[in-house]
């Protein structure tokens, strides 16, 4: 996994859950089909592909995740 | 819902007895999908296949030892040694398929798509792709169809020294329950195609090349993701869809330096396909028999080029 995506600080870590999908196996295939992601690595957010072909600065990732963890909080 | 527990089958060669082969599955402690295979009476069996279908091994066991036909055993007798083979670990389970090695490196390959028995188109691309000097033919399934022929087909692959590997459609049939009417000839050829392979590794140049049909092969029991050439077979049935979704193909790109095969044949869709990305080679083989006539496949190696080429022939089956 990305150093950028397993080093997450805990802060992060204690709000999400990261899954990593093999793209050898049949699982990460369907994965990677099912977010209509086309090329490698690419992370998804919530279910979102936000990052192809680019595994993002920490800074970056764990700055989308806590605008989309506050979104998601000010929603409920 | 099939159980967590996991399947195993086993490929026992016997001694001393008609049927070359005995192939069954182990769940748990018990027994199933017992085939004897390649010869002897198939009726009995089928019968014995039957009585045995779920059984624990134990109980089985009681039942099959120290049989005798002929030469001290039996098939019956030759079955319980493969389960106490089994059982011991001294057999081990067989891979979910089976890959055959053409040992012979290739400069020229013919390659015959779905033939679905017809034996004429068969016995007439032989003659055109002998006329062409190809080192060898290849047969990627399907063979049998829903024909009278069937058995001319394999008749004739086995005359001409074609080599030949199962396709999905050959796989239902080798599966199938026989009906009570089956003739003789019908158990051989669904023994043939039983225990055909499913895949095919080959060597152009300095390049690998491998075959295969289709995706029914990821479904066979105890398929891996990490098996021999499964990577190569994962990419082209799942990640692009036979190469047809081509928005994956930087995808592809990226995980082609994982596979062990540069030129990779298939036929499941029935379509005649080319692609090279990279230095690696996708096939997709068409069918034999179309509204255009018949037509082959040409696969040469020049200077470690490769080349593909349909071939449409210039003769029908007639009629």
């Amino acid at each position: 996994m990305a150093k950028a995506v397993k080093d997450l600080p805990e802060d992060i870590q204690k709000i999400v859950d990261v899954n990593e999908w093999d793209m050898r196996t049949r699982e990460g295939i369907q994965r990677f089909r099912e977010l209509k992601a086309k090329s490698l690595p690419s992370v998804a957010l919530d279910g979102d592909l936000v990052y192809e072909s680019l595994i993002p600065m920490q800074e970056e990732l764990c700055g989308e995740i806590l605008r989309r963890y506050d979104e998601k909080n000010e929603d409920s | 819902m099939e159980s967590n527990i996991k399947k195993q089958r086993f490929v026992y060669h016997t001694e001393g007895v008609c049927p070359p082969e005995i192939h069954f599955h182990i769940q748990k402690e018990d027994l199933n999908e017992v085939r004897f295979v390649g010869g002897g009476c198939p009726g009995n069996a089928h019968l014995v296949s039957r009585l045995m279908e779920g059984k624990p091994l134990n109980e089985v066991l009681e039942h099959l030892k120290g049989i005798t036909c002929r030469d001290d055993t039996s098939c019956p007798d030759q079955l319980a040694k493969a389960i106490i083979a089994a059982k011991s670990g001294e057999l081990d389970p067989a891979p979910s398929f089976q890959v055959l090695t053409d040992s012979s490196p290739r400069n020229r390959i013919g390659m015959i798509g779905d033939l679905a028995g017809n034996s004429d188109a068969l016995e007439i691309l032989i003659h055109e792709m002998r006329a062409k000097e190809v080192d060898v033919i290849y047969c990627l399934g399907n063979l049998t169809g829903n024909s009278s022929n069937n058995k001319n087909i394999i008749q004739l692959i086995r005359k001409e020294g074609l080599i030949a590997i199962q396709g999905e459609g050959d796989w239902r049939y080798a599966h199938e329950e026989p009906d009570g009417g089956s003739p003789y000839h019908e158990h051989k050829v669904r023994d043939y195609l039983f225990r055909l392979p499913h895949v095919l590794s080959f060597q152009m140049g300095r390049k690998m090349g491998i075959a295969f049909f289709g995706e029914y092969i990821q479904n066979l029991p105890g398929f891996s993701d990490f098996d021999p050439f499964a990577l190569e077979m994962n990419m082209v049935c799942g990640l692009t869809r036979f190469m047809q979704d081509e928005t994956v193909f930087p995808a592809l790109e990226a995980m082609i330096p994982q596979f062990k095969a540069q030129i990779i044949l298939f036929s499941q869709i029935k379509k005649w396909g080319y692609r090279q990305i990279g230095e690696t080679h996708f096939i997709s083989l068409g069918p034999v028999s179309d509204d255009n006539g018949l037509s082959w496949g040409l696969l040469e190696t020049r200077d470690e080029k490769i080349d593909f080429r349909i071939i449409n022939s210039s003769l029908s089956t007639g009629g």
